[in-house]
């Protein structure tokens, strides 16, 4: 199986990228990692009449840590740098994780973090964390940049909120509070080089004395059109001493909240089932590490 | 319309025309000879087609050969000793049975490498985890990372 011809613009600048990707607007599809976009071109599923290449531009790749402001991740950094750097391990574990468990090695080293966003699948591993985490992402075009909550970003299946011009060109996320302990699981057909049924991102955060909740987040993939933050966890969390009888609770009101569907990796059934198993492991998970924190 | 692209492979540099359609894995096969790296699934799930691109391991089936231009490629060919001996992790795969049918094992020789210059001492975990990506339907699998755990104890790069 071979793509369709296209013409091939590998951008060395920012602004060469920009130019070109105003000027061929919707004929042209931005090739980052490749590993979805071209295996859809293989198959045919589409067919652009070109494809920009912007894996050149240093401007667009690598993590840069500033303590006390948080991160930014160029869009093109591959997901096994996000895997195995010690800063974001140490900062951002729940990410660090998450991007560990994409496919497999070779498409870790092959698919970037803005790609895992921009290809907007709803089983997708690294926006969940992100969302946890608070992280925004910036979208930029001749013109200028734009920026929003990932869970703004991505507005459906395989929709996100990329004008015609505008490229992802990085994602920041917040300097986590001291305090915050964050986890990430997933479940699927197997371990490894699958696409999850479900995924789950919890931060959590204690008052002084380790047992108040004095905030959490749960979010939750692959069930609904995008990242799912939980309302009903919080309201039942914040400000109560954590319980497993809470827990129970707020396993409960995740799988209400929770839109699954059937399709061929899980029935709605199971991945509602799976919901409330994963929230109380994480949940738990999360108020063990947030206690641990000095 | 074809593009001029410089690839350099197992340190030996090639011009070669290609369409941007063209994938790595069939640049490889067809127009370079190099027919150690296999296609499988075609899809970026069996890992057969696995080589290194500036060490890190990829699908050079789901690869558009362009992009690689200017970039250093290792393929199986590239291994051997240049007296023309087997390397170490090559060797181990023998030595330790790592070797039904043959088919995956150029793929996973080449993750393994890049598994090692990443990481020389892998745990167990690391290298069942970063060798997830390979799949052997010979079912090989307790061998090959045997081979792998001999090759790391020898220090291979």
């Amino acid at each position: 199986m071979y793509p369709k011809p296209f013409g091939y613009y590998a951008p060395q600048t920012p602004v060469e990228a920009y130019e070109l990707v105003g000027r061929l607007g919707g004929k042209a599809k931005i090739l980052a990692g490749g590993t979805d976009l071209v295996i859809l071109m293989k198959d045919k599923i589409i067919s652009p009449e070109n494809v920009i290449d912007i894996t050149n531009i240093e401007e667009f790749q690598g993590i840069k840590y500033e303590p006390g402001k948080g991160m930014e991740i160029g869009a093109t950094t591959k997901n096994a740098e996000v895997q195995f750097s010690e800063v974001v391990k140490q900062k951002y574990p729940a990410l660090a994780y998450a991007a560990g468990e994409i496919g497999s090695s070779q498409v870790r080293h092959m698919g970037t973090i803005g790609g895992n966003s921009c290809n907007a699948s709803p089983s997708a591993e690294t926006p969940t964390p992100l969302v946890a985490y608070g992280a925004s992402v910036v979208v930029s075009s001749a013109t200028g940049e734009r920026e929003m909550p990932v869970e703004e970003f991505i507005q459906g299946v395989r929709q996100i909120d990329l004008k015609e011009g505008e490229i992802l060109t990085r994602i920041k996320l917040p300097e986590p509070s001291p305090k915050l302990a964050a986890k990430y699981a997933y479940m699927g057909a197997r371990d490894a080089n699958e696409i999850d049924s479900v995924n789950m991102a919890v931060a959590l955060e204690l008052k002084d004395d380790k047992k108040t909740v004095q905030s959490v987040k749960l979010v939750m993939g692959s069930v609904f059109i995008k990242p799912l933050i939980s309302k009903a966890v919080p309201a039942l969390l914040t400000g109560q001493e954590f319980s497993d009888d809470l827990v129970e609770q707020a396993a409960a009101a995740a799988q209400n909240e929770a839109k699954p569907i059937s399709d061929v990796r899980a029935s709605a059934e199971y991945r509602r089932e799976i919901v409330g198993v994963l929230a109380r492991r994480l949940l738990k998970e999360a108020f063990a590490a947030a206690q641990e924190v000095k | 319309m074809k593009h001029l692209i410089e690839l350099e492979i197992n340190g030996r540099v090639y011009d070669v025309a290609v369409s941007p359609r063209d994938l790595l894995a069939d640049v490889l096969r067809k127009k370079l000879g190099l027919t150690g790296t296999k296609k499988g699934c075609g899809a970026g799930d069996c890992g057969a087609c696995t080589v290194l691109v500036d060490d890190k391991p990829i699908l050079s089936c789901i690869t558009l050969a362009i992009t690689c231009n200017g970039k250093k490629i290792t393929t199986v060919e590239g291994l051997a000793l240049p007296n023309g001996e087997l390397n170490p992790l090559q060797a181990d795969f023998v030595n330790k049975g790592a070797i039904q049918c043959g088919f995956c094992t150029p793929g996973m020789i080449m993750s393994a490498a890049g598994l090692l210059k990443r990481n020389a001492k892998p745990s167990m975990y690391d290298i069942k985890h970063e060798m997830s990506g390979n799949i052997c339907r010979c079912t090989g699998f307790k061998r090959i990372i045997m081979a792998i755990e001999a090759a790391a104890e020898t220090g291979v790069k």
